[in-house]
């Protein structure tokens, strides 16, 4: 019966439509959090070929996930993707104890964007069920998220391919997203 | 009696014609002799010959599952390939099968060149490198290569697939760029746009004014033609990149070359009647389908953890059993298709097959048994599930 009326009063209403970017080193595991989102819905999209790029229908916000990155030469090319952008998923391997600062760095550069300015920040701290995993505090602090001024951001430990976390993480977003 | 048409000759002559049949005989012999020598030598060729028939079939069948490997897996597959002495761990030589063999997945390929270990980057710049971009105008070099593999989504791997492109075609075409970053950045700005103006998530899509200002300065600080970029925006707004095709799912590819093939009876699971099946081994897999013609088959047992056994049946004297010896009374794990299409879990606790001859069961037997493959976990996951089972009815 809730069910029902939630319906009959949220249909008048479009959905919101919030554009996300996805970014994190190779390997993070950003295909599988996007795969992991998608599960269980009807897939009808045609294939086609360049970057991935998926909705995301939750709690009645409509959420664009873009797979961006690559080498500083071509950032400016996405910076004109960048432009409404309001929510930034960063993920990062937390197992990947060598390659961190690397991380870092690009989050980091990530952020300063102009067109970022705006956006709160989701980092996925992936791949807790491996052993070497680095716990949520100690990657806070490596990836410098207390230094951060001025912005929202927030860290869930996932495990991607087992799908743990990834709804939490998206629950903080809609939280934020609809403040707004 | 030859002496007597000759009595008008001489007891000299008559000596000659003795020694010279002699001579013959003894000639005849020796003919006798070297033809046998020659059928033994014809015997030994003939038997190095058809070992190493033996051995190109058998390396035939290797190099296939090795392809069939790479379909699911193709770092595994590779790597089987290069185990079996049936491919060289070097760039080139592998950069080589992925381009040219026949059967391969391309989504597969994709994968592979995707990655970003060192010996992979290696292998994908003498993979673009068998590729001919000369006098091709930029989207049309890229249409050529984006065919010969499924470009994946990762954005990291897509940067590293342009780079080694544009390095290619500014080598083939040595005076359309200034340099090969503003060729590598114009071909990352084209497959954003073909992502952009035909992914169906994307709503928000490119227009000309924003690509060409996306791309400007790109040319070592200058601009680029706006001509040049608004054809290759129109080439990409009117026709999409092609998803390659893909002729390593089709699947006669996994019934070519089977170890046998053959039309048996089989006896039904629930409703106890025969029927005529065409039966194929292949891949520690027992496959059979209505026709020979049919292209997916009627029902799949893989033989995982299953014996086989001669097995007399009334009337049916040519008969053999595939059965679980270690959980009787449980189903084989095996899968069927039933007549409305609905694919569906086996329904026997054993199978019953019956051959033509003697000789064919047993040729049936001897090959099942050579395919049953024996997963150690298997018996033990059943073990522990009949003691769970005790333990449980005991409670």
């Amino acid at each position: 019966m809730g069910n029902y009326f939630t319906m009959i009063f949220s249909r008048p209403f479009p959905k919101k439509q919030i554009k996300l970017l996805m970014v994190g080193l190779d390997a993070a595991g950003k295909t599988t959090v996007l795969f992991k989102l998608k599960l269980g819905e009807v897939v009808t999209t045609i294939p086609t070929i360049g970057f991935n790029v998926e909705t995301v229908e939750y709690k009645n916000i409509s959420f664009a996930v873009w797979d961006v990155g690559g080498q500083s030469k071509i950032r400016g090319l996405w910076k004109y993707y960048y432009q409404y952008t309001e929510g930034l998923i960063f993920v990062v391997d937390s197992s990947d104890h060598d390659r961190i600062e690397t991380a870092a760095e690009e989050l980091n550069a990530m952020l300063a964007e102009d067109e970022m300015r705006d956006a709160v920040l989701l980092v996925l701290a992936n791949k807790q069920d491996l052993p070497k995993a680095m716990p949520v505090h100690e990657l806070t602090d490596r990836l410098g998220l207390h230094a951060l001024r001025g912005r929202q951001w927030f860290v869930q430990a996932t495990c991607a391919v087992q799908g743990s976390g990834l709804y939490e993480g998206l629950d903080w977003l809609s939280d934020q997203l609809s403040r707004r | 009696m030859t002496e007597s048409y000759h009595t008008d000759l001489t007891a000299e002559e008559q000596m000659e014609i003795e020694r010279l049949k002699m001579h013959k005989q003894i000639l005849l012999e020796d003919i006798e002799k070297l033809k046998n020598q020659i059928e033994n030598v014809m015997a030994d060729i003939q038997d190095f010959k058809s070992a190493e028939d033996n051995k190109m079939l058998e390396r035939e069948k290797r190099f296939c599952s090795g392809k069939k490997k790479f379909n699911m897996d193709p770092k595994k597959g590779i790597k089987y390939l290069v185990d079996n002495e049936l491919l060289d761990w070097k760039p080139e030589r592998v950069a080589e099968f992925l381009y040219k063999e026949e059967g391969l997945n391309k989504t597969a390929i994709g994968d592979f060149l995707g990655e970003r270990e060192d010996m992979h980057l290696q292998i994908l710049k003498a993979f673009v490198e068998l590729h001919e971009f000369s006098d091709l105008n930029l989207v049309q070099a890229l249409r050529q290569f984006l065919w010969s593999f499924r470009l994946p989504g990762e954005a990291q791997k897509i940067d590293r697939m342009m780079e080694a492109f544009a390095t290619r075609y500014c080598n083939c075409n040595a005076n359309v760029f200034q340099s090969t970053d503003t060729c590598y950045i114009l071909s990352f700005a084209i497959i954003m746009l073909n992502t952009s103006l035909h992914n169906p998530n994307v709503k928000d899509k490119t227009s000309l004014e924003r690509f060409i200002s996306m791309n400007r300065g790109i040319n070592n600080g200058q601009d680029l033609p706006n001509e040049l970029l608004t054809n290759l925006y129109n080439s990409i707004r009117n026709e999409p990149f092609k998803i390659p095709e893909d002729d390593g799912n089709d699947l006669t590819h996994t019934f070519f070359n089977p170890e046998r093939e053959g039309w048996l009876l089989k006896l039904g699971g629930r409703v106890k009647t025969w029927k005529r099946r065409w039966f194929i081994l292949t891949d520690n897999c027992l496959y059979y389908f209505e026709y020979t013609t049919d292209k997916e088959p009627r029902g799949i047992i893989p033989l995982e953890n299953l014996c086989v056994r001669e097995v007399m049946f009334p009337r049916k004297p040519y008969c053999l059993e595939l059965y679980n010896p270690n959980s009787q009374g449980q189903k084989i794990k095996a899968c069927k298709t039933e007549t409305d299409g609905r694919v569906v879990e086996g329904k026997h606790q054993s199978y019953t097959i019956c051959a033509a001859s003697a000789e064919e069961r047993d040729e049936w037997i001897e090959s099942i048994r050579a395919s049953i493959t024996k997963d150690p976990f298997y018996d033990l996951v059943s073990t522990r599930k009949k003691k769970v089972i005790n333990t449980v009815t005991e409670n």
